[in-house]
């Protein structure tokens, strides 16, 4: 499947939310663990060797389970193919904890679940839409019922 | 550089809502020729396949850090481009089948960023903290309120309450009933009959005087003797029994 390599190299120079030296290991058989610097940016987790600049790879975190493995590592799957882990060991269980609830929060459909719950909320308590005023209530996206009809103009 | 490709194909044909779907023109990146093809957008995630029914994207094209534009095309009409800012970009040139078709693709896909996406985000989180600390403040000054008219209540009740202390041995000290004077009436200050303590200049009537009371020898404990001179003190000694009494009472009506 083609992508565009060069514009995903360049994001993953982008300040990220979190990065740091951790032990990995790739989800293949007789995979061992190496040092790596990982970056979270946005919903793309970069790996690089520890002196290199350009990404040797770079996991899309979306449809994606995270998990506590022990005290310091924790592990990624990928909900199509669940046998085959992505291992992260961390240096201490505060690093760990923190990783994995950052990861968590990492993908665009946690945000837009968020959205959502906030969209509603807020027109519960208010009776206001609070996306009219940018004029952004129609987007599919921010549907509450993924693709029904936009929530009801707000009563005047 | 490596990428998750088999778990990234999935994402765009499993079962998660799309942004957007629709058939548009791609100019190809070898073969120049404008090929039609089936998309979806998911997230910031732009995907195309040669089909409508296929299983496997033929490509991605990851939005993050794109800038949409309307472009003149002498081929093809209602033409846009996928630009980003990195050195020797790749420019997707795409061209929609209708003028509606065109627009709709510009707004759903310059707005397909995670940063937009947070920022939204953002704004409802902190819209949602603003409504829900108006309403907890509107409620706590309507609980204050409904406070204040007890208090008034309780006090009501307390200058009409027999009140018995306690009795001693031999003594009898019990103070039945409440006789007490009638509350001033004067406007801004407190009644001299109190020591004049605190000074109230806001014209705001003071609340009716509690009973004196008569204690004996001290068993009726308090800070300060009803002799005293400070209003001040007096009144909140009062309040706070005030306040016992209204929690005693509170506590007897759950019993029902």
């Amino acid at each position: 499947m083609r992508f565009n390599e060069k514009e995903l190299v360049f994001l993953s120079r982008q300040p990220s939310e979190r990065a740091a030296e951790l032990g990995m290991r790739g989800p293949k058989k007789g995979d061992v663990v190496k040092r790596r610097v990982v970056k979270l940016i946005v919903n793309f987790l970069f790996y690089f060797r520890t002196d290199e600049d350009e990404p040797i790879g770079a996991l899309l975190l979306e449809q994606c389970r995270v998990e506590r493995e022990d005290d310091q590592v924790f592990s990624i799957v990928f909900l199509d193919e669940a046998e085959r882990k992505y291992l992260f060991e961390c240096d201490s269980q505060e690093q760990c904890v923190e990783w994995i609830d950052a990861i968590v929060k990492a993908s665009y459909e946690f945000m837009r679940k968020n959205l959502i719950y906030y969209r509603t909320e807020i027109h519960r308590l208010t009776g206001k839409d609070p996306l009219e005023q940018y004029g952004i209530s129609d987007e599919t996206r921010f549907q509450v019922n993924s693709g029904l009809p936009p929530l009801p103009p707000a009563a005047t | 550089m490596k990428l998750n490709e088999r778990s990234v194909a999935h994402y765009a044909t499993c079962n998660s809502p799309p942004d957007k779907t629709g058939f548009l023109f791609k100019k190809g990146e070898r073969n120049t020729a404008y090929h039609r093809r089936w998309f979806i957008l998911k997230g910031n995630m732009l995907f195309y396949l040669e089909e409508k029914e296929s299983r496997e994207p033929v490509g991605v094209i990851v939005l993050e850090g794109c800038t949409v534009e309307l472009c003149e095309s002498e081929s093809e009409e209602f033409a846009f481009a996928i630009k980003f800012d990195c050195v020797k970009a790749k420019v997707y040139k795409m061209a929609a089948e209708n003028q509606a078709a065109m627009e709709s693709w510009v707004k759903a896909l310059s707005r397909a960023s995670f940063d937009y996406m947070r920022l939204v985000v953002k704004e409802l989180e902190r819209q949602l903290e603003e409504v829900q600390e108006e309403a907890r403040s509107s409620q706590a000054k309507s609980m204050l309120k409904k406070h204040q008219l007890q208090l008034q209540g309780a006090t009501f009740s307390l200058q009409n309450a027999t009140i018995t202390g306690p009795s001693q041995e031999g003594v009898s000290s019990r103070e039945n009933g409440v006789s007490w004077s009638k509350p001033p009436s004067v406007p801004n200050g407190v009644s001299n009959t109190q020591g004049d303590c605190s000074e109230r200049g806001d014209g705001v009537r003071p609340p009716p005087v509690p009973p004196r009371r008569k204690t004996n020898g001290g068993s009726l404990e308090s800070p300060v003797s009803p002799g005293t001179g400070c209003f001040s003190k007096l009144h909140d000694w009062y309040g706070k029994e005030v306040a016992e009494l209204r929690i005693e009472w509170l506590q007897s009506q759950i019993h029902w």
